[in-house]
């Protein structure tokens, strides 16, 4: 629950509305230069974009663009390398210098610490490029399987506890082409309202009838779902062929956990499939790292589908499904990213077996466990000190996705280069990706990061915060806390 | 009031156009800036209270026009074009006929109207121009214009 303090509500909304207002200006006068400057040898062309549609990127993004996209040159461990940037026209292009400066990275979802060059991990994967070249150049089912996939898919389906899983080459595609295969006219697609772009855009390509549900509540899931069941496909109103909902497993943008065991319940009494990405959490939540369902103690044969990414916490890339035997045998005849992309790259292949062998322990060493639970402390102690020090912080305990809440529009490049000055990196996040009023700075933390880290990433944010003006909570008052005590003595 | 704080509970429409409306503060900051304008133009033209709030009538009937039964479609291109060919106050609420934001939407004109005819002593012509913008403004607004398009103005090529 995001508690807005009501003044920073309207002052939002006013900043906003005298940016949109800017804008519209100086596209009036944009209109009007161009008309005076007739240079027609584009007659009888049609426009590239429909006078609105480019109108946010144009005025607002452009104006603080070099918050965005800043290109790095190291891996992305716990400290890394930004290239600094200048601009000479206010921002509209950016050039890139070659000067480095070596920042706290708090951006990356290295959850696991894998990003980096590991001892376990990095050998096996240039092993494995020597051995298999960096690209199978060939779809799975023409050339492109090699033992490294087959082992890959089996090790994924051990770790999430499925009897099978099938493995692509890249995240945003695991869903964007599973949905359409899986569900078609005439089904039912209950997603998320906060579900992911990749979710979004698999079920519009599928042709289902989509409903949202509102974030994170079960109740309202069970009133749409009875509507939806009870109402049948619209306008012929015959029962729809399946329903499915789909949930994630951590919200990147509110870090918050889905309240799983509920959902599992509502899904079950009304008969409807469930399907679980788990894009943020697995590997990074749970005893053993096998992500929600273990946190929150839902058997994995309850959730039908269960999908996830490698990039988070694997240090690697790509996307998997795991489900029944049948459900993957029917994937892989029918998912055009099966049988038309290229499969997933030998070196990263082996660099998510080396690394689940590294988190389950089979290396040999305590490695991976000593890594949850690192990821888990860091976690819960930087969470806690951010709200003590009156930061609006959302998200759950043990969830590593920390977002502060900035709201207004010029805190976020305000914030955002602020911190960059004293060599802390972080994600910024506006409108469209977040909802307009609720801008936010999100903080990825990792198990590679040291409690020194934490404490100046702490201290960085602390004094940052007071310049810009985002502790809108009250602090809590240690002093008066200690004066009580003395008291009661 | 820096302490009294509101929830903010993100609402189930998918068109990020339309959705920041739903939002608790949107009410009270809309009165607040017509408020403003009408003190900054009392302060820039020095002319009477009456003609201040004519003059914030049409300026805001003309900017209420044009963003909100004009431009069609959404200033970002994330959403493919799918409501290209709705205008925004077609966009609000998901379709959704007499919502509370419409008939909040709906009640300010009228509002508006009656303030500025009250002040100018519901002299000609200010009377005509407040009456012909609160006419085409709440028309424009009725759940029968819903998608409607007079003698193809403004319909889609």
């Amino acid at each position: 629950m995001i508690a807005i303090p009501y003044l920073t509500a309207l002052t939002t909304y006013f900043s906003y509305g005298l940016l949109f207002a800017f804008g519209q200006i100086r596209d009036f006068f944009r209109k009007f230069v161009d008309w005076c400057s007739s240079s027609n040898n584009l007659q009888g062309y049609a426009p590239i974009c429909l006078g609105l549609e480019d109108f946010y990127t144009r005025r607002l993004y452009l104006r603080i663009q070099d918050c965005f996209g800043r290109p790095i040159a190291s891996a992305p461990d716990a400290w890394f390398d930004v290239v600094e940037r200048y601009s000479n026209d206010n921002n509209k292009t950016l050039k890139r210098t070659s000067n480095i400066s070596r920042c706290l990275n708090l951006g990356s979802y290295n959850y696991l610490g894998f990003a980096a060059a590991d001892e376990f991990c990095t050998p096996r994967a240039i092993e494995s490029l020597k051995k298999f070249s960096p690209s199978t150049c060939s779809s799975r089912v023409d050339g492109g399987t090699t033992v490294l996939h087959n082992e890959l898919e089996e090790c994924v389906a051990k770790f999430v506890g499925k009897p099978a899983a099938i493995v692509f080459g890249m995240g945003y595609v695991t869903n964007s082409a599973i949905l359409p295969v899986l569900m078609g006219k005439g089904s039912l697609i209950i997603s998320d309202s906060l579900n992911h772009n990749s979710i979004v855009n698999g079920a519009r390509g599928s042709g289902a009838t989509i409903r949202v549900f509102q974030h994170n509540t079960p109740s309202h899931l069970e009133e749409v779902l009875r509507e939806q069941i009870a109402g049948g496909q619209p306008r012929t109103h015959r029962p729809w062929k399946k329903i499915m909902v789909i949930v994630e497993g951590i919200y990147s943008m509110e870090g918050e956990l889905c309240k799983l065991p509920e959902i599992i319940a509502i899904c079950k009494k009304y008969k409807a499939y469930t399907y679980l990405d788990e894009a943020h959490s697995i590997g990074a939540v749970g005893k053993t790292g096998r992500g929600v369902c273990e946190l929150l103690g839902v058997d994995t044969a309850d959730v039908d589908v269960m999908m996830g990414t490698f990039t988070k916490s694997f240090g690697s890339c790509g996307g998997y499904i795991a489900g029944s035997k049948e459900l993957i045998q029917y994937l892989k005849y029918t998912c055009p990213a099966h049988l038309y992309a290229t499969s997933i790259s030998p070196p990263c292949a082996q660099q998510i077996i080396s690394s689940i062998k590294v988190v389950l322990g089979e290396d040999g060493t305590n490695r991976g466990a000593q890594k949850l639970a690192r990821i888990r402390e860091n976690s819960n102690f930087f969470r806690s000190e951010l709200i003590k020090m009156g930061f609006e912080v959302l998200g759950d305990n043990d969830s590593p996705v920390m977002p502060i809440m900035l709201y207004n529009p010029a805190k976020i490049p305000a914030f955002s280069r602020e911190c960059l000055r004293q060599n802390v990196a972080v994600v910024t996040v506006a409108f469209p990706a977040t909802p307009l009023l609720l801008a936010r700075a999100r903080i990825c933390i990792s198990a590679s990061h040291t409690k020194e880290d934490l404490i100046k990433a702490l201290e960085v944010i602390s004094k940052v915060g007071d310049l810009v003006g985002i502790k809108y909570f009250p602090t809590e008052p240690e002093k008066q806390q200690q004066d009580e005590r003395m008291k009661l003595e | 009031m820096a302490n009294y704080y509101v929830k903010a509970v993100p609402p189930a429409d998918l068109n990020r156009n339309t959705e920041w409306f739903m939002y608790p503060g949107v009410w009270t900051t809309y009165i607040l800036i017509l408020f403003f304008s009408w003190l900054i133009v009392l302060s820039i033209f020095g002319c009477s209270p009456g003609m201040a709030w004519t003059i914030v009538n049409l300026s805001h009937f003309l900017v209420t026009y044009h963003f909100f039964h004009w431009k069609k479609g959404t200033p970002f291109a994330e959403d493919q074009g799918i409501y290209n060919g709705l205008t925004w106050w077609e966009q609000m609420d998901n379709g959704k006929q007499l919502t509370r934001n419409r008939k909040f939407l709906t009640v300010v004109p009228v509002v508006l109207y009656l303030i500025a005819s009250h002040t100018t002593d519901y002299q000609h012509p200010m009377l005509f121009l407040n009456t012909v913008a609160v006419l085409v403004l709440v028309i424009a607004k009725f759940p029968n214009m819903h998608k409607v398009r007079i003698f193809g103005i403004n319909a889609d090529k």
